[in-house]
């Protein structure tokens, strides 16, 4: 039985034995140091990463479905999405028309190789044909101006919503409502700006502008184009009906026999998570990775010094033993030195992890004008601080334990003869 | 004294080591018995084997064959754990280089067999405080061993020793670092415990010390030479 008044002893000598050797104790701690700043920056990293992805999504809509020729995740075999045939405005209308579940549907149209001019300058952007009806999605949401109305949509008025960085790139001093851009030649009157949405993985979302459908077709052609349509569920509750009904729909109106496979894809926010993982999984692999190699480098340390503890202590460990110090006593007595010394280095490396995440956060937002990093939090959360803590003690007693042994197993006579 | 019952009862104790393939016998078929209250002095040169026999009568060593009994408790059959509860509740050690831990005080030195015992921080600091006044160091009590002078230390070192009333206290060679005067004083202090009813043992290769005791016990080659009662001894 360990009792409390030999725990209290240990500390006291832990703490004694650290501070005397302040200098080699906190040299041995290097490697943990390292380690445990590596576990704090990974779970900081991929904390924010969360945050940026979680705002993405929620920016653009978690409860919208796209239904399109391609799929935008990247799955699938691109060969077969090649041969699909284009979704026609008519099959859209079609849908919109006959669908029930959705809040709201409706066509869209894009061109990726559009440009837009202001007196001068140009712009390489996407375009996107779209009714009115889109700015009533997270999507359309807008900062400064509207969106175009019913009226401007149906009668394919030469109306424009640009996007934040187009807004930003063509007009910095910020008054880009009411202002004329051309496209293609054609002057558009620019009546709104989207709201900034676009965040780290999709940052083209705000290189986009807005014209009504049939604006669209007056500037591009809706030859060889394939539209999607844009859904809005409604709610996350409904996603799993308005997919199920515009699977089925879409089929029906496309033609699809049963025993084929869709000849179109359903695309959703929900889908990219998939991506979002994998990158957080090779983060944690590569952070893991690293972690324990440095715990591994660092517990040799600790290993090696609280050998040479032990040896320096051999006399010390004799005389404990002669006036009735057990096995357990002298085993814990260096278990908690070399856990209190991994501690240590936690400690040391908490500071120093909050510098960096303080440090890389600022940098991104005020010199990089890195947007993205303004929902990262610019200082290490309090349960990964915690968690490397218990790692750190964990090592440390790993480390200990075969000097604490072999501390424990030394015979008192030649402790004590020890010089 | 003969009517006090034995503390310590060796039988027949050997001790043998093996260096290399030759096997050497520190103590050959020693028997002895010490009973309480008495004041021994263990004499021989070194190779004598006196070191190996205080290790074993202060159970840091156990013997290759023969019977120990502690208090009427077979010590041989004792497990690591076990021989250090004896330790620390039945013998009190004093050593040659004093052994304190140099960076605790003499208050904490003293109080460390009690930490072992498990005694409560307050009952352990009171008793740590009474024994160090015993031996003359209350004024001392916060001071480390490198504060102190070598006689101080000795006594800092017997106070450890005494704090849980061991049944025997077992001096090795305790003015072998003294001058002659502070170990006269030491001497002295034994003197006064025995005179208390400690029962005092006395490892020693001086003739001036061991005339403390009131019975010496001389060992050569690792058998017992001569045990006699000590007619110089007032």
């Amino acid at each position: 039985m360990i009792r409390a008044g030999e725990i209290a002893e240990s500390f006291r000598i832990a703490i004694e034995s650290v501070r005397v050797n302040l200098l080699r104790s906190i040299l041995t701690t290097a490697g943990v140091v390292v380690g445990v700043v590596l576990v704090v920056l990974m779970g900081w990293t991929i904390n924010g990463l969360d945050a940026v992805w979680e705002q993405t999504i929620s920016i653009i809509g978690k409860d919208m479905i796209y239904v399109d020729k391609w799929n935008w995740t990247g799955g699938g075999n691109w060969r077969l999405m090649e041969a699909r045939k284009d979704i026609s405005l008519a099959q859209v209308e079609q849908y919109v028309t006959r669908a029930e579940a959705p809040e709201l549907a409706m066509p869209t149209v894009r061109s990726w190789g559009a440009s837009v001019t202001v007196g001068n300058q140009r712009l390489g952007c996407s375009a996107m044909g779209v009714t009115f009806e889109y700015g009533m999605t997270p999507a359309g949401e807008i900062a400064d101006g509207r969106f175009f109305n019913a009226i401007e949509d149906e009668q394919a008025a030469d109306v424009v919503v640009v996007g934040h960085n187009v807004a930003k790139t063509l007009f910095p001093g910020g008054n880009a409502v009411g202002q004329t851009l051309k496209i293609n030649q054609r002057p558009l009157r620019i009546v709104g700006v989207v709201e900034k949405r676009g965040f780290l993985f999709m940052d083209f979302i705000d290189n986009q502008v807005f014209v009504p459908l049939f604006t669209f077709r007056a500037l591009y052609g809706f030859q060889g184009r394939s539209f999607s349509v844009a859904i809005k569920a409604g709610n996350e509750a409904m996603l799993n009906t308005v997919r199920d009904e515009a699977v089925g729909l879409m089929r029906e109106i496309r033609n699809v026999p049963p025993a084929r496979d869709d000849d179109f894809s359903i695309n959703e926010m929900k889908a990219f998570d998939e991506q979002a993982k994998n990158i957080r999984l090779y983060i944690w692999i590569v952070g893991i990775g690293l972690t324990l190699l440095s715990f591994v480098v660092g517990s040799i340390g600790i290993m090696n010094i609280m050998f040479v503890s032990v040896t320096e202590r051999t006399k010390e460990i004799g005389v404990r033993k002669a006036i009735g110090a057990k096995r357990s006593s002298i085993a814990i007595q260096f278990l908690i030195e070399s856990a209190l010394l991994c501690l240590t280095g936690a400690l040391i490396s908490f500071p120093i992890s909050q510098l960096i995440v303080g440090s890389v956060q600022w940098s991104a937002v005020h010199l990089f004008d890195f947007e993205a990093a303004t929902v990262v939090s610019p200082f290490i959360p309090l349960d990964l601080l915690g968690i490397a803590a218990v790692v750190a003690v964990i090592v440390g007693l790993a480390a200990g334990l075969v000097p604490a042994l072999k501390a424990a197993l030394l015979n008192p006579v030649e402790a004590l003869r020890f010089e | 004294m003969t009517s006090q019952p034995p503390i310590i009862s060796i039988e027949h104790i050997s001790k043998m080591y093996e260096m290399g393939d030759e096997q050497v016998f520190a103590l050959r078929d020693v028997s002895l018995t010490i009973r309480q209250g008495e004041y021994v002095a263990l004499m021989g040169p070194s190779g004598s084997g006196k070191s190996t026999l205080m290790n074993m009568l202060g159970c840091l060593d156990t013997p290759t064959s023969g019977r120990y009994e502690f208090n009427g408790v077979n010590v041989n059959e004792m497990d690591d754990d076990d021989l250090a509860g004896i330790r620390n509740r039945e013998i009190g050690f004093v050593f040659q280089t004093f052994n304190l831990l140099p960076r605790a005080t003499a208050l904490s030195n003293v109080e460390l067999p009690l930490v072992y015992a498990g005694m409560k921080t307050e009952d352990r600091h009171r008793r740590a405080a009474e024994v160090l006044a015993s031996v003359g160091l209350a004024e001392r009590s916060g001071h480390r061993p490198n504060e102190l002078s070598g006689g101080q230390r000795q006594r800092v070192a017997i106070a450890r020793a005494l704090v849980t009333q061991p049944s025997i206290i077992l001096a090795d060679e305790p003015t072998g670092n003294l001058d002659s005067k502070t170990g006269q004083e030491i001497m002295a202090l034994f003197d006064e415990l025995y005179k208390q009813g400690n029962t005092v043992i006395l490892v020693t290769h001086e003739e001036d010390i061991a005339r403390h005791a009131r019975r010496i016990v001389r060992l050569r080659d690792g058998l017992i030479e001569s045990d006699s009662p000590n007619g110089d001894a007032a």
